[in-house]
């Protein structure tokens, strides 16, 4: 029979798991926005700069996850 | 020194080989520990000087990306036990240097030292070298596969360590990855959502990227590129188009791997003065 693993380490290996949509809201999101305020940008279309900056995490950070790479 | 060769079997040729790396072993390598002291202290101290003391951002971030590059050859030379062997009264200076240096490279002593030891061990090997991966065609192909390599569910690079150490019995060395990484992206993703999101990329996040892709290119991909297994084959000697200080002397890694234990500031001086054997046993020697 498979021995279950220690409660920590299935913590650890979700959080990497999800490492590139955690990279995403975690790092992405805020730096898109903050590059946008630096650039003048601070509402697009009515969204401000870190709506704008969640909205590329989500679809970067999904699609990072989905194919296992960045780029 | 000149050496005569000619005639010479291939014990004596061994011989000459080792009697030339015997004089340059053991020398301590001072520039190494200043450097790896010095390169951490610096890198350090670019987060005070641009979040108190108004270092521009972009300063900050060519010294950071230096720093990076810098980060990973005084590591080397410890985990190759050239600043002191085990049991010698400076050893934890070595252990030190091994451990500090490559902080902000984000790559632990334990694996870097075990990982590498296994790339000594089995150059060229697809299925026991971990740095394998950094194979590629040319200069370009290189950079690119760097850059894959570290894609999340890459196989090569960072990623292909872990299965190196689980093969040789030691999964407790992953954890140090493990812990590395989370205290860095915690680091960089609370500094990023506390309003400090392009100081974190551009003091360690973005440095860090192009250190690894420079460490992978000339401490990896350029001298072993061409080789194949073998002791004479497996790394090469080449004219750096950034010349030997900028390759971080990896022109002469050939001798590196002949003799690890040489400091690296002493191999160019070993590369000439064993040109000749190199030659006779068939290395490849390009450009020098």
């Amino acid at each position: 029979m498979e021995q279950k693993q220690p409660l920590a380490f299935r913590i650890i290996g979700t959080i990497f798991y999800l490492g590139p949509l955690i990279f995403a809201f975690g790092f992405i999101a805020p730096l898109t926005s903050q590059l946008l305020s630096m650039w003048g940008y601070e509402v697009i279309a009515g969204v401000p700069a870190v709506g704008v900056g969640l909205f590329v995490a989500l679809v970067w950070g999904s699609w990072a996850q989905w194919r296992g790479k960045w780029i | 020194m000149s050496i005569q060769i000619e005639g010479m079997s291939s014990s004596e040729l061994m011989a000459a080989e080792r009697e030339i790396a015997r004089r340059h072993t053991d020398n301590f390598p001072w520039l190494s520990v200043i450097w790896s002291f010095t390169n951490l202290a610096v890198w350090l101290s670019l987060w005070p000087l641009v979040f108190f003391a108004g270092l521009p951002l972009w300063i900050g971030f060519i010294i950071a990306t230096l720093n990076i590059m810098l980060s990973y050859l005084p590591s080397h030379e410890a985990q190759h036990d050239i600043i002191a062997r085990p049991g010698t009264r400076l050893r934890w200076l070595n252990q030190l240097v091994g451990h500090l240096s490559t902080i902000p490279l984000v790559l632990p002593y334990r694996v870097a030292k075990l990982t590498h030891m296994e790339h000594h061990k089995h150059t060229h090997d697809p299925e026991l070298d971990p740095d394998y991966d950094t194979h590629a065609n040319s200069p370009l192909h290189a950079i690119w596969k760097s850059i894959v390599n570290r894609q999340p569910r890459a196989t090569g690079g960072f990623n292909a360590y872990g299965n190196a150490l689980a093969r040789i019995g030691r999964p407790d060395v992953v954890l140090d990855g493990v812990i590395y990484n989370i205290i860095f992206y915690a680091i960089i993703c609370t500094l990023a959502w506390q309003g400090y999101a392009l100081e974190a990329a551009l003091l360690w996040w973005l440095p860090r990227h192009i250190g690894t892709t420079y460490i992978s290119y000339y401490l990896s991909w350029a001298p072993h590129h061409g080789g194949s297994k073998g002791r004479y084959k497996d790394t090469r000697g080449f004219r750096a188009a950034l010349g030997n200080i900028g390759s971080m002397g990896m022109q002469y890694h050939i001798v590196h791997h002949l003799h690890p234990r040489i400091p690296l500031i002493r191999t160019p001086r070993a590369f000439r003065e064993m040109r000749d054997i190199l030659e006779a046993r068939g290395c490849k020697i390009e450009g020098l």
